[in-house]
């Protein structure tokens, strides 16, 4: 039998194995050593976080629009009826916001308004069981999906908003095109509105959510609307969802 | 957001979750797979094969091993590798580029990034090394040899290349993640 690698041997062998060049039994030994080792874990740590810091110093290149939006157009149809939804736990997190410049265009927001009916719940007596410090509205649904309701929970310390959505159905496929999504938007008194999230099937089925990182107390209203995969610039599709954002 | 909320967001498998990492270290995976298979297509195809691949995953980083930009660094690299190596039954042998300096431009999309990351200690770091240090790094990093592979191509000792790559190693690790102690005192 071979003798153990020592660390000396394995720091050469992790070198190598950083630019990915070791090769066979040498990778062998190495990960028998690296299972005993905490130290040698910990410069293969620091060796993986220097190579990578290489690539810092090549011509940064961007890549073309279509593949964040074909990329996330997958990642969100799978959310909703793939092995991700089937995965997928229920998240209380932060939401990073997603990107981009909008012109506000809500077709049908005044008719739509007058579907929508939104409760602020504190200090009143239909609040649910929320922390002290936190907010909920309520959001209904438009004429579009009049069955839809759904409460907008805002931490004020954290400027997050997780919004809860029932009754919502969810977007079929078709053999030649993607399901749409639900996208949440933030509109302000006076601007375009700001894409917030897209809505979630949890796996139990039936609620929706999204996790919303802003301040919503610089926002008049949220909604909801149906837009292509990967989401839109700026609202386009059907509104389904709204609520009118009370000052505080 | 931080890495530290992205992870979150990985750990419970969360769209937002990858579409955060997309946003935050999109350009450079994709700058990765360009520089790895010099073709736009390939490089967009192994960036979103990567991407699915750590959707679909799930909770499989591990902070202990990594920042999680190494993490997806060697993630877009092994694919782009892979598929080097599938098109082509080896890579394409030819002298490795030696990575140059350059000025960084306001508009930059990766300006933020690598201010915030490596600043101008990387250029320094690569600056610093041997010409045959340096060569062998990105023929095993960028041109996915093998350390056989090094040797036959660069037509030195298979223990040379070991030296090469372990010195390189320590100089970079040094120099990039404590410039305090580099070994080189001026850039």
């Amino acid at each position: 039998m071979a003798e153990a690698m020592n660390c000396f041997e394995a720091e050469g062998h992790l070198a190598l194995a950083s630019v990915g060049a070791l090769e066979g039994a040498d990778r062998s030994d190495l990960e028998r050593h690296l299972a005993t080792c905490h130290a040698c874990r910990g410069l293969a740590a620091r060796n993986a976080d220097a190579v990578s810091l290489l690539f810092g110093a090549l011509d940064p290149v961007a890549p073309p629009p279509r593949l964040r939006r074909n990329l996330m157009a997958q990642v969100y149809a799978e959310a909703v009826g793939g092995p991700g939804a089937v995965r997928r736990s229920r998240w209380r997190h932060f939401l990073d916001r997603i990107p981009a410049s909008r012109a506000l265009s809500i077709a049908g927001a005044g008719a739509l308004a007058a579907a929508v009916a939104l409760l602020v719940w504190e200090n009143t007596g239909g609040r649910p069981a929320v922390a002290p410090h936190e907010v909920s509205y309520r959001v209904m649904g438009t004429t579009a999906d009049p069955s839809a309701s759904g409460t907008l929970t805002f931490d004020p310390a954290q400027s997050i908003a997780e919004l809860t959505v029932r009754g919502l159905p969810q977007l079929p496929a078709t053999a030649t095109a993607a399901p749409h999504v639900y996208e949440v938007w933030l509109i302000p008194g006076a601007g375009a509105p700001m894409p917030a999230g897209f809505l979630t099937l949890q796996p139990s089925g039936g609620t929706w959510t999204a996790v919303l990182s802003a301040d919503i107390r610089k926002y008049q209203t949220v909604a909801a609307t149906i837009e292509p995969y990967g989401g839109s610039p700026g609202p386009t599709g059907t509104q389904v969802l709204s609520g009118q954002l009370g000052s505080r | 957001m931080t890495d530290d909320d992205i992870t979150r967001l990985l750990s419970r498998s969360s769209p937002e979750g990858i579409e955060a990492l997309y946003d935050r270290y999109g350009p450079l995976a994709y700058t990765v797979a360009l520089r790895i298979l010099s073709d736009q297509s390939a490089a967009e195809d192994v960036v979103q094969e990567a991407f699915l691949a750590v959707w679909r995953r799930g909770a499989t980083y591990q902070a202990a091993r990594g920042s999680l930009r190494a993490w997806l660094c060697t993630i877009v690299r092994n694919r782009a590798i892979d598929r080097l190596r599938g098109e082509r039954g080896r890579p394409h042998v030819e002298a490795p580029t030696v990575i140059q300096e350059r000025e960084v431009s306001p508009s930059d999309p990766w300006a933020a990034v690598e201010a915030e990351l490596t600043g101008h200690e990387v250029r320094r770091a690569l600056a610093g090394l041997p010409v045959e240090q340096r060569q062998t790094i990105e023929l095993a990093y960028f041109g996915g040899y093998s350390q056989s592979e090094i040797a036959a191509t660069m037509e030195v000792p298979l223990g040379t290349v070991k030296g090469r790559v372990r010195m390189a190693m320590e100089k970079l690790r040094v120099a990039l993640t404590d410039p305090k102690e580099s070994p080189w005192q001026k850039p």
